[in-house]
């Protein structure tokens, strides 16, 4: 029998993985979206489905409207993601140990297989980015070709949310490893990141200084957490600017 | 002269005992027999059709329905973001309410020694048992998964994984559960005896029913000593797990980081809300078994329903105290979120319920209990329990689906509609009477020997010219 | 040592064995194609569990970025940007994402067909044999899209070695872009033929006069990173984005300042904005602002006149101002006007050929000229030569005329006047519908073939295509089928095509940049060059090479600064706009149908915007159904109440409405150019945006799925305000 003391978690890889985003220059074009739903193997919905709140985006561009015709103004394009929380709200209200903190990632987990589908999470989450998988939705043949091999395909009755594409992070890390070295800033980055036309997502390690979202976050200055006021310590910084 | 005021002071006494059971003894063969009657009733017509429909409904409704939702996902309900819950939890913490008052009829009005508590224990306790049962179901129908829930259970396995204790769907688990087994017990504790009644005047299954039920039950001063003590044990000790369980089903909300639920206040105020509409849960239930069943006026009359309408407008008083000091305090908190919740509240487009909460918990009680007549009045005082209830299950709604409407993001803002979630509410509401109606052909619904025993210790007493009741200290 | 070596000892070696492997695999110069799964012999470069890239070109629309795509045991799994390719340098729009969307789309054609029966390839490629052979070579005519330049390439040798007539190319995206229009102004300015590149990123103060240029306009993705350029704060001043258009678009919502002049006004504003600008940077008046006066233009544009004296303020004292035309503003009677009144303002602050100003794009390394897509007015010339019977065969590849043009112009009815018609169409899709002969090409991703880079890069840049995947239906590439049907013919036939297969074409075509001594890369055989354009994704010279347009006498053009004349008699301004997010081509594909509007996020339909005050007026909420009528057509579509437009103006997106184009595609929404008629700019491009139309209630409801809460970002359902 093991006792508990004995596991361990993995300890050799730890970092902290952040993201900035710059508001000003995001155009809301989608290619974010897109790109995430592409690499994560996301389901589509269908009309109604989308038009019900039951979208499976794990990201998701939100606008606003200032002031009245003809003085109306569109806010900044806001694209909302898990902010991978420090101190998340999701994780003490799952029963089953479904969504937890990885100490080697510093991110906020979802574990697919071990989900009974409470839904806690996805309400206790202030930023409202849980999707949960309503139903088992269809890949007719042969849009399943698609799928990832590096990213599990989710069943009906699981919440599922943006990982910060771990399964890149994995991968850089394999390989770093095998060739004996640290991860290198810039090797890679997430899905949504690399799309990006304007480059207003810029990912990487944000507890080494001289990472390129580290100088990206110093340059602006100003940057915003959303909802920081509630203690989740999120990942995620926004540059409003304008 | 002399006469009449004989006659007043006989009619004085008659008057007595018609108002009042246990001042109305009967000849304790007559009155077992009175209850095996009601039981052993050959079901009217009337009976089957009803059994009949509502088996339907049971088996359509919700085992039909609830099949259709495994199969084919929570899509089948109204849920999404963000009303990731809806009526399923509203159903849960309704039906934990309705649980409620059985216990807090039975147990807390015995460890008091509230006198008018003994015809309708049992029918308060089964109240608890049977709406445990639904509030079990909606729980696990709201399950994504529901295939895997043992998952919550804590037992020992290779993976060495546990239950997060820090959740508090696990604290709910482990109370709901606690509370499902303690208080099937403290039904069936006082039972025993009833059983044993049975089996002695019964044949074929049902006597062999009772033999197994009863325990070998034989009314020796030991057993009674025996079972007295683990009543008692069971009254003391399920209060405190009957305040736990509704204060831990408000955990789930107020443990949330979600505006309108973040209160401090919600553990008392469920509790009263629970009792709230258990009360008038156990108002119609007793209503409908002295209209339905045989020698049941006897039993049931209306003291009982002025003693419970007394209950039921103290407990509506306490339940508007702590709504409007909920109310209060998270107006004042000023967060804006919570004050944009309010705001929907009452004028969203669900403001209509939220008014119509008002009127049926509060209003509607209010100008009916105070007075002494109408709350002796069986049909008036069910009106007025249905209402509750239905004001209860508004109030649950409010908390849930319509709050979680908003939250800190408004770009997700969205109203929730309701989908298969309804035939299968209707579908718990059909078993909870369903089994009532097994129930009642069963096991005797009125403890007679609880009655008996208080008969024996009520006395009418002459001191001069006035009757006076007198009770003597049992055991 | 030995006994210890584990089995995930091997696997790490083995790992470390293929991650040193080359990133990028062109594929070997001999193969043809890569074999999915299973293997039953695995080629040398994959590994099972390693993936494996490929560089190709994205054909979503014909701006050529370049892709990686990469394979997994011989499946296509995900698309990224091509970071060597100097026009998109790693990025993607959302299209370019979900471009496998479509190649695994499960409604593809997958035989060649015979009026809806499956027919051989043998029989196929003879079928184009007869219609080559036994037709005069002016009876024979080939309608292209704009990808596939390759492709474009092969028939325009044939048609000049045959006789035939040359390829006519057509693409909504190209309608609704205007690009007659642009090169025709450049032409009537420059006196030099050729698509202007605005330099958006290098610019401080940018004037956009409706271009759509974050959304589809000519090459998104470099623009895109042009407009970050413009914001980017680090090292210069923040750049002033101005938007001039009736109706916000996603490119609006980002400007600083939004300004909804009146359609039909967009060159008198231009011209002002230049007169107030001369003046306040002295010096003789050019001729082209004499004309104009100002507060007149204030009056009848919506914009105060103290507003254009701060905006040319802006403009005239900045020391990088831009101005840019394109959508709605040359969609109008006057496009070529407004197109020309724009070059002139840029002229005026004399930034041609300077950071932050106006170039002629760079012609593509195997080119020799600008060509550009037909206009509509060029299309109608086609579509009459279609019902007047003088085709006999028509060959249409990789556009679908049918869904794009306007239905007015009656290019379906014009089919019937064509002896034989035959779609080389990936998709079942309208215009496939109405084909004698379906003869699917290979989705572009199981393609060879070349991009010129028309626009967007400063460098000039050929992206190449191969194939990623090994073909999944029993598709045949047009170019083999062409030239296989050519050798067949024989005669002149065979002596235009002499090739074995595409791949030999296509060689021949990249051949002459071997030895390119500005190239990216060079080589001295022809392999070595083939395999190294597969690898790299194509080939581009290192050098700048945009023109500098001549700006001599640009001033001194007169330009007329009357309004636009609209068509119709309907209250309303109609202004259509391409969806940014399906294009002309992305219905098809459902993610991209789930991926919300960027300016309503309304997914999976088609909706009109109405102005909220407007709505109120006619008694419109969001969802209510209402009938849409111009000269031309009519069309029922749910109300969008969008606060961003013109009271007098309403837009609906481009890029629904289709009756064949997969499940997903299918009966879903309108499409807003049934409304449009036959109206053109000087240039011969459609005046989609010159129609008046009317609306009519219908009393039905259809509610639109959004993204968005309406209650919380409008406040809608909320109850009273607060």
């Amino acid at each position: 029998m093991i006792r508990p003391e004995e596991i361990k978690m993995s300890a050799e890889e730890t970092g902290k993985w952040g993201m900035v985003i710059d508001q000003d220059i995001c155009t809301g074009c989608q290619a974010c979206v897109a790109a995430c739903a592409m690499e994560n193997n996301i389901s589509f919905v269908g009309e109604v489905d989308a038009g019900y709140g039951r979208s499976m985006h794990w990201i998701r561009i939100e606008r606003f409207w200032e002031g009245a015709y003809p003085e109306v103004k569109m806010t900044p394009n806001q694209p909302m993601l898990c902010q991978q929380c420090g101190h998340a709200t999701c994780e003490p209200v799952c029963p089953a140990f479904a969504t937890v903190h990885s100490q080697a990632e510093q991110l906020n987990l979802q574990v697919y297989n071990r989900c009974v589908g409470t839904r806690y999470c996805a309400n206790n989450c202030p930023y409202q980015v849980r999707a949960f998988n309503w139903r088992d939705y269809q890949r007719p043949e042969p849009l399943s070709n698609q799928l990832n091999p590096d990213v599990t395909v989710r069943r009906m009755g699981v919440m599922e949310k943006c990982t910060f594409c771990i399964q890149r992070i994995h991968k850089a890390q394999d390989k770093a490893k095998s060739e004996g070295r640290e991860v290198v800033d810039g090797e890679f980055t997430t899905a949504c990141a690399q799309a990006c036309p304007a480059n207003a997502i810029v990912f990487g390690r944000v507890d080494d200084p001289e990472s390129l979202v580290s100088q990206v976050a110093r340059a602006h200055g100003h940057g915003v957490k959303h909802l920081e006021e509630l203690g989740t310590l999120p990942n995620v910084t926004y540059f409003k600017g304008g | 002269m002399s006469d009449k005021k004989q006659h007043a002071a006989q009619s004085h006494e008659e008057h007595l005992r018609e108002k009042h059971l246990m001042l109305d003894p009967l000849p304790r063969g007559k009155m077992n027999d009175m209850v095996m009657e009601s039981m052993l009733e050959k079901p009217t017509w009337k009976f089957w059709v009803i059994f009949g429909f509502l088996a339907f409904v049971v088996v359509y409704f919700l085992f039909y329905k609830w099949g259709v939702l495994i199969a084919k996902g929570q899509g089948e309900a109204g849920v999404m973001r963000p009303d990731y819950w809806g009526i399923f939890l509203v159903n849960t913490v309704f039906w934990i309410g309705i649980s409620h008052a059985g216990t807090f009829i039975s147990a807390i009005l015995r460890v008091f020694r509230a006198e008018f508590r003994r015809p309708f224990t049992r029918a308060a306790e089964l109240m608890t048992t049977f709406g445990l049962v639904q509030a079990g179901f909606s729980i696990f129908m709201h399950m994504g998964r529901v295939w895997l829930a043992y998952w919550l259970m804590p037992y020992p396995n290779q993976r060495l994984l546990w239950p997060n204790l820090h959740s508090p769907l696990t604290w709910d688990l482990l109370a709901i559960t606690t509370y499902l087994l303690s208080s099937t017990m403290y039904l069936f504790l006082p039972l025993i005896p009833d059983v044993a009644m049975a089996r002695d005047r019964s044949t074929g299954w049902r006597k062999n029913l009772y033999k197994v039920l009863s325990l070998g039950f034989r009314g020796t001063e030991g057993e009674w000593t025996h079972l007295r003590n683990a009543m008692n044990i069971f009254a003391w000790a399920i209060i405190p797990v009957m305040f736990s369980v509704h204060t831990i089903v408000s955990w789930d909300f107020a443990a949330a980081t979600r505006p309108g639920w973040s209160s401090t206040i919600f553990g008392p105020y469920f509790i009263v809300g629970a009792l709230h509409s258990g009360m008038g849960a156990a108002a119609v239930v007793l209503a409908v078994i002295r209209s339905t069943m045989k020698n049941m006026k006897y039993f049931v009359r209306g003291e009982h329903f002025d003693a419970i309408g007394k209950l039921m407008l103290i407990i509506s008083m306490s339940w508007a105290y702590f709504f409007f000091n909920d109310y209060m305090v998270q107006w004042y908190g000023g967060d804006k979120w919570t004050q944009q919740l309010l705001h929907f509240h009452e004028a969203g487009p669900m403001g209509w319920m939220w008014f119509a909460m008002l009127i049926c918990n509060v209003a509607i009680p209010w100008a009916i209990l105070w007075n002494p007549k109408w709350r002796a009045t069986p049909w008036a005082i069910t009106i007025v329990g249905l209402v509750i209830n239905v004001g209860m299950w508004f109030e649950r709604y409010i908390i849930i689906p319509i709050s979680v409407t908003i939250n800190r993001m408004p770009f997700t803002w969205r109203l929730y509609e309701p989908g298969i979630e309804v035939p299968m509410g209707i579908g718990t509401v059909a078993l909870f009477i369903l089994l009532y109606m097994a129930a009642s052909k069963l096991i005797p619904l009125i403890p007679v020997w609880e009655v008996q025993e208080g008969q024996m210790a009520h006395e009418l007493k002459k001191f001069g010219r006035e009757t006076v009741v007198s009770v003597s200290e049992l055991e | 040592m030995s006994n210890k070596f584990s089995r995930r000892d091997f696997l790490k070696l083995a790992g470390v064995g293929a991650a040193t492997t080359a990133i990028l695999t062109g594929c070997g110069p001999a193969s043809r194609y890569v074999k999915r799964e299973p293997y039953m012999l695995m080629p040398e470069y994959t590994y099972n569990g390693q993936s494996t890239y490929y560089a190709t070109t994205c054909r979503e629309c014909a701006a050529g970025c370049g892709l990686i795509v990469r394979t997994s045991q011989g499946r296509a799994i995900k698309t990224e940007g091509n970071a060597n390719n100097p026009l998109n340098l790693g990025k993607t729009c959302a299209r370019g994402q979900a471009t496998l969307q479509g190649l695994y789309n499960p409604d593809r054609v997958t035989d060649p067909a015979k009026a809806g029966a499956s027919i051989t390839w043998d029989a196929a490629t003879q079928a184009v044999v007869d219609a080559l052979k036994n037709h005069k070579p002016d009876e024979i005519a080939f309608l292209m899209g704009t990808t596939s330049d390759h492709l474009f390439d092969l028939v325009t040798d044939l048609a000049a070695a045959t006789g035939i007539n040359a390829p006519v190319r057509f693409g909504a995206l190209s309608m609704f872009e205007s690009r007659a229009t642009l090169s025709t102004a450049a032409e009537n300015l420059f006196g030099q033929r050729g698509l202007p590149f605005f330099d958006v990123g290098g610019a401080q103060v940018v004037f956009s006069f409706g271009a759509n240029f974050l959304e589809t306009w000519l090459s998104p993705v470099s623009y895109t990173r042009g407009f970050a350029g413009l914001r980017e704060a680090q090292t210069k001043m923040r750049g002033t984005f101005v938007q001039f258009e009736s109706r916000m678009s996603a490119t609006g919502g980002k400007a600083d300042e939004w300004m909804p002049i009146r359609p039909g006004t967009e060159a008198m504003v231009v011209l002002a904005i230049g007169k107030l600008v001369a003046e306040k940077r002295g010096g003789t008046m050019p001729h082209a602002f004499i004309e104009v006066d100002p507060a007149n233009v204030a009056a009848k544009s919506g914009i105060k006149l103290e507003t254009l004296e701060q905006l040319a303020e802006k403009f005239a004292s900045s020391a990088g101002a831009l101005a840019i035309p394109g959508g709605a503003a040359l969609g109008q009677s006057n496009g070529l006007t407004v197109a020309e009144a724009v070059l002139a303002l840029n002229a005026l602050v004399d930034n041609f050929g300077k950071p932050g100003g106006v170039y002629f794009s760079a012609l593509a390394p195997n080119q020799t000229e600008y060509q550009r897509a037909a206009s509509v007015q060029e299309m109608q010339g086609f579509i009459q030569k279609m019902a007047e019977g003088k085709f006999k065969v028509l060959f249409i590849h990789g556009v679908n005329p049918v869904f794009e043009l306007p239905a007015s112009l009656g290019f379906k009815e014009a089919l019937s006047g064509v002896g034989q018609v035959i779609s080389f169409a990936t998709f079942p899709d309208e215009t496939a519908q109405e084909a004698d002969y379906v003869l699917p090409d290979h989705h572009s991703l199981e393609s060879w073939g070349y991009q010129r880079v028309v626009t967007g890069s400063a460098q000039p840049v050929l992206s190449g295509s191969q194939p990623v995947v090994s073909p999944f239906y029993n598709t045949r590439a047009t170019a083999d089928v062409l030239i296989a049907a050519a050798q067949l013919a024989g005669g002149k036939f065979a002596q235009a095509l002499p090739f074995t297969d595409e791949v030999e074409f296509l060689q021949s075509k990249v051949a002459p940049l071997m030895n390119s001594a500005d190239g990216f890369f060079s080589a001295a055989d022809i392999n070595t060059f083939m395999a190294y354009f597969q690898q790299y994704g194509g080939w581009w010279k290192t050098l700048d090479g945009r023109a500098v347009p001549v700006a001599a006498n640009l001033l001194n053009h007169s330009l007329s600064g009357a309004e636009a004349e609209f068509a119709g008699e309907g209250e309303f301004f109609f202004v259509p706009f391409v969806s940014p997010t399906l294009a002309e081509a992305g219905a098809n594909k459902p993610w991209l149908q789930e991926l919300p509007d960027p300016t309503t996020t309304v997914m999976w339909n088609t909706w009109v915007e109405i102005n909220p005050e407007t709505a109120h007026e006619l008694g419109l909420e969001d969802d209510d159904v209402v009938k849409i009528i111009s000269e031309a057509g009519e069309l029922e579509v749910p109300v969008y109440r969008y606060p961003a437009i013109r009271p007098d103006t309403i837009a609906m997106p481009f890029g629904q409405g289709h009756t064949a184009y997969s499940r997903y595609a299918d009966n879903r929404g309108v499409n807003p150019a049934d409304l449009l008629g036959q109206y053109f700019n000087e240039a011969g491009d459609l005046a989609f945006a010159g129609m008046k139309v009317k609306i009519e209630k219908t009393g039905k409801k259809q509610p639109l799925s959004r993204m968005e809460s309406i209650m919380g970002v409008y406040g809608v359902g909320l109850g009273e305000e607060h």
